[in-house]
């Protein structure tokens, strides 16, 4: 395999395993499947931009010349699109968890009311912003670097390096600090968490935000190869799911090897000559359902017998 | 004082807003059944009024009724409507008919597939693509689709028994995607942007898109419609919708007792794919054309959130949600994308205030009535020997009711009489004359039962008599308890004793 093909395989490996990993991480502790994550992505896509036309220009004056200017100008566009993505994640909270958490038929209906917010935020946004494309501000140029022989392009470097941070900092997050210790006795066992004094409506929140926020890191990771679109969040939001399925829904580790053989694929099946760009999605879900039928419940994911 | 208080009457239980048919008493009931099947056309309850003994019939299931009303609604409506409204009727009627056989794979067989809109484009393809290349005439294009809705309804069954419930619901979603993506491959099948067109119909060709034209595909899509309830009716509350019902219930148990609930749920979903299929090859003929557009996403959500907004797993669930939905969709054209908005903002209520959809919305109601209703029951202590309404429905003789409730008020005004005057003067004349408040308090008392009653007992020696006061038992046969120990030296006193006891039963009464 050609060694740049790694590195797109990478690429695309980080920014799935963002979504991805929002995904399963609310399903497992809270129950929930957030069909809303691709609205999510697409919203914080267009946050970043308004923000950013607002923002980047005085940052611009402040570092003239600066070494740190894009540095600067890229940690502004990743804050303005994490923290819409957080603030989305908040929406979701209020609409589409508290009033019906407790309810009968959580796990449908949470699928149906996001699947439906999803639904309104493309068209909210194609009714506000346009079907046009936008292009988010170009950080690093078209430069390139080379490492260990491989050519680099630098937002390539920076997506793998950014993600990698950020999923570092967020199971370093729910590992070490008190509000992690509460999720994942969520994740594994809910009846024991809340028998020993974890409040679900509490815990969920700051999940929702985190989630949240990674999808609009994502986005704009995303956006220095593709487009801000209105509709730019059905495919993140498709593959997302599929790995978060082919990692085992509530398995971050899971998630991140799924994240991993989807790029490879992905990127693989793009460079095969007769299968080519279109075929991607095809193989990809051949692939997952010849796992999931191998495996059920996913690489990471334990069938429900042995959970018990 | 004692000025008429008006009465307040409670009215006890349902039957009164019940619809009772009265028919002859003396002649015997004949019930038709349905040829083949066997069952009853409708669901007649028999009874007859307590009271006056009269013959009573009740339509226990009035749902047939309101199909009837609306669907006869419709078709007496269709002549009439503008052309855009005609065409907007078809839609509903192939929505819905498309929506019914979706609720058959969710609601009966439980799976929760969303590779609808896939099967029925594969049908349309696969009929199309007969037809215009190789000169299928368009009858056989429903075998055709029938046989394509089978095959993709195999395909997609097989992974259903390994993966199961929201796993399978992703999955499908990106079904159509497959299947657009594959057919836009496939350049034999259409050259240009993979949509076929000039598909021979059932309406001729100089009538596509005239009024005749319209009025022919609205009474071919509402027979669509009807089928597809037939089917609907036909699979689920006979035998294989039967054997579901205990799965969905108790998987188990029906197991225990030999019912193959998985083959039930994939033949379920092979029929459902199959009619499926026969819908798709209706639809390419009915637009003469088909294209990738049945495959998108964005339809996928729209008939989703038709299902979803009617409740899944109930026919009338299925076609009220289209109706609402398509309205929303086609009628409100001109609000653009907001439209869209408006379906989900729709969707999103329907779903945070509703367990079941808007078909449920009146049991759902209930229940929370009937909630409320016993809620307010256990907080209810004090009744004070009148009957409660909900207990009224279980004592089949309604005088006494009525006796218990007059009895209650005549003690509650009773209780306002006494006073220490009043109690004062019945100690210095207990034989009277008598005031009218005291008047009114003796009659009532004498009026009392047995149980209720006194007795005096004189004991001792002719001159130096003494009297002590003894309790009734009511019953034959048993005779009278002595109250207490004490004994009174005249016999005024022993009347203002008995007199003090009855005060103090009515009191605390």
């Amino acid at each position: 395999m050609d060694a740049s093909l790694i590195v797109y395989a990478l690429n695309l490996s980080a920014i799935y395993a963002l979504m991805a990993i929002g995904i399963s991480l609310l399903w497992s502790s809270i129950g929930m499947l957030n069909m809303a994550h691709g609205a999510t992505f697409a919203v914080s896509g267009y946050g970043a931009l308004v923000i950013g036309g607002a923002v980047l220009p005085t940052v611009d004056a402040l570092l003239q010349g600066s070494m740190l200017l894009s540095y600067a100008r890229f940690v502004v566009l990743l804050a303005a699109g994490a923290g819409v993505g957080a603030l989305c994640g908040g929406v979701i909270y209020l609409l589409a968890f508290l009033p019906i958490h407790d309810k009968a038929n959580f796990a449908v209906r949470g699928l149906i009311v996001t699947l439906a917010i999803n639904l309104a935020t493309v068209q909210g946004l194609l009714w506000w912003f346009g079907p046009r494309q936008q292009a988010l501000p170009q950080i690093f140029g078209f430069g390139r670097l080379e490492v260990l022989g491989i050519p680099l392009r630098y937002d390539q470097a920076a997506t793998i390096g950014a993600t990698a941070v950020l999923l570092v900092a967020v199971l370093a997050w729910l590992k070490l600090s008190r509000k992690g210790l509460e999720i994942r006795a969520m994740m594994q066992n809910p009846e024991g968490a809340a028998l020993s004094g974890i409040s679900v409506r509490r815990a969920a929140m700051p999940v929702m935000a985190i989630t949240g926020a990674m999808a609009g890191a994502a986005a704009v990771l995303l956006s220095q190869s593709v487009f801000v679109s209105p509709t730019a969040g059905a495919m993140p939001l498709i593959k997302g799911m599929i790995i978060a399925l082919l990692g085992g829904l509530g398995s971050v580790p899971g998630a991140a090897i799924a994240a991993l053989l989807i790029g490879v694929l992905e990127a693989a099946t793009g460079a095969i000559p007769f299968l080519g760009q279109r075929m991607v999605l095809l193989v990809q879900f051949g692939f997952i359902i010849l796992v999931l039928i191998i495996r059920p419940r996913g690489i990471g994911g334990l069938l429900d017998e042995t959970r018990k | 004082m004692n000025e008429p208080i008006a009465p307040v009457l409670h009215k006890v239980g349902n039957r009164r807003h019940e619809w009772m048919l009265r028919p002859e008493g003396r002649k015997t009931w004949q019930r038709r059944r349905l040829p083949l099947i066997g069952r009853h056309w409708l669901t007649w309850r028999g009874g007859h009024n307590p009271r006056t003994l009269e013959r009573e019939r009740r339509l226990a299931d009035k749902r047939p009724l309101w199909w009837l009303v609306g669907l006869a609604g419709l078709v007496a409506t269709a002549p009439f409507l503008s052309d855009a409204m005609l065409q907007i009727a078809i839609v509903f009627c192939v929505f819905a008919a498309i929506n019914v056989i979706w609720t058959l794979i969710i609601g009966a067989a439980g799976i929760l597939s969303l590779a609808t809109m896939a099967t029925v484009g594969l049908g349309a393809y696969a009929a199309a693509a007969a037809n215009v290349y190789l000169g299928v005439p368009w009858p056989l294009m429903f075998p055709v689709g029938l046989l394509v809705g089978l095959m993709a309804g195999g395909l997609l069954a097989l992974p259903s028994t390994r993966i199961d419930g929201l796993y399978y619901a992703l999955l499908t979603i990106g079904v159509a995607e497959i299947c657009r993506v594959s057919i836009s491959q496939i350049r034999a099948l259409a050259p240009q942007n993979s949509s076929i067109n000039n598909v021979d119909s059932f309406i001729p060709q100089d009538w596509f898109l005239q009024r005749p034209g319209l009025l022919l595909g609205f009474a071919s899509a509402f027979v669509l419609l009807l089928l597809a309830l037939l089917l609907f009716r036909l699979v689920n509350s006979e035998r294989l919708g039967l054997q579901l019902q205990a799965a969905r219930e108790d998987e188990e148990f029906s197991e225990a007792v030999g019912i193959d609930y998985k083959r039930a749920r994939l033949l379920v979903f092979l029929i459902a794919s199959g009619a499926l299929g026969v819908i798709g090859a209706y639809y390419a003929m009915l637009y003469r054309s088909i294209s990738l557009n049945i495959f998108s996403l964005d339809q996928l959500l729209l008939m989703f959130a038709m299902i979803v907004i009617g409740g899944m797993g109930r026919a009338e669930g299925a076609v009220i949600g289209t109706a609402i939905v398509v309205l929303i969709d086609r009628a409100l054209i001109d609000l653009g994308p907001l439209r869209i908005i408006l379906i989900a903002a729709v969707v999103i209520i329907v779903t945070l205030t509703t367990h079941r959809g808007l078909a449920d919305a009146r049991s759902q109601f209930r229940a929370y009535r009937n909630r409320i209703k016993s809620e307010r029951r256990a907080a209810r202590t004090r009744k004070g020997g009148e009957v409660m309404p909900e207990e009224a429905t279980e004592i089949a003789d309604k005088q006494l009711i009525a006796y218990r409730r007059f009895d209650k008020r005549l003690r509650d005004r009773l209780k306002a009489l006494i006073t220490p005057e009043l109690i004062e003067e019945h100690r210095r004349a207990p034989l009277g004359p008598h005031s009218d408040a005291l008047a009114r308090v003796m009659n009532y008392f004498r009026r009392g039962e047995m149980s209720d009653k006194y007795a005096i007992l004189q004991e001792g020696d002719p001159g130096s008599w003494t009297y002590s006061v003894m309790a009734l038992s009511g019953e034959p046969g048993k005779p009278p308890r002595v109250v207490d120990d004490r004994h009174y030296g005249s016999r005024d006193e022993a009347y203002h004793a008995v007199f003090l006891l009855r005060v103090n039963d009515l009191l605390e009464s």
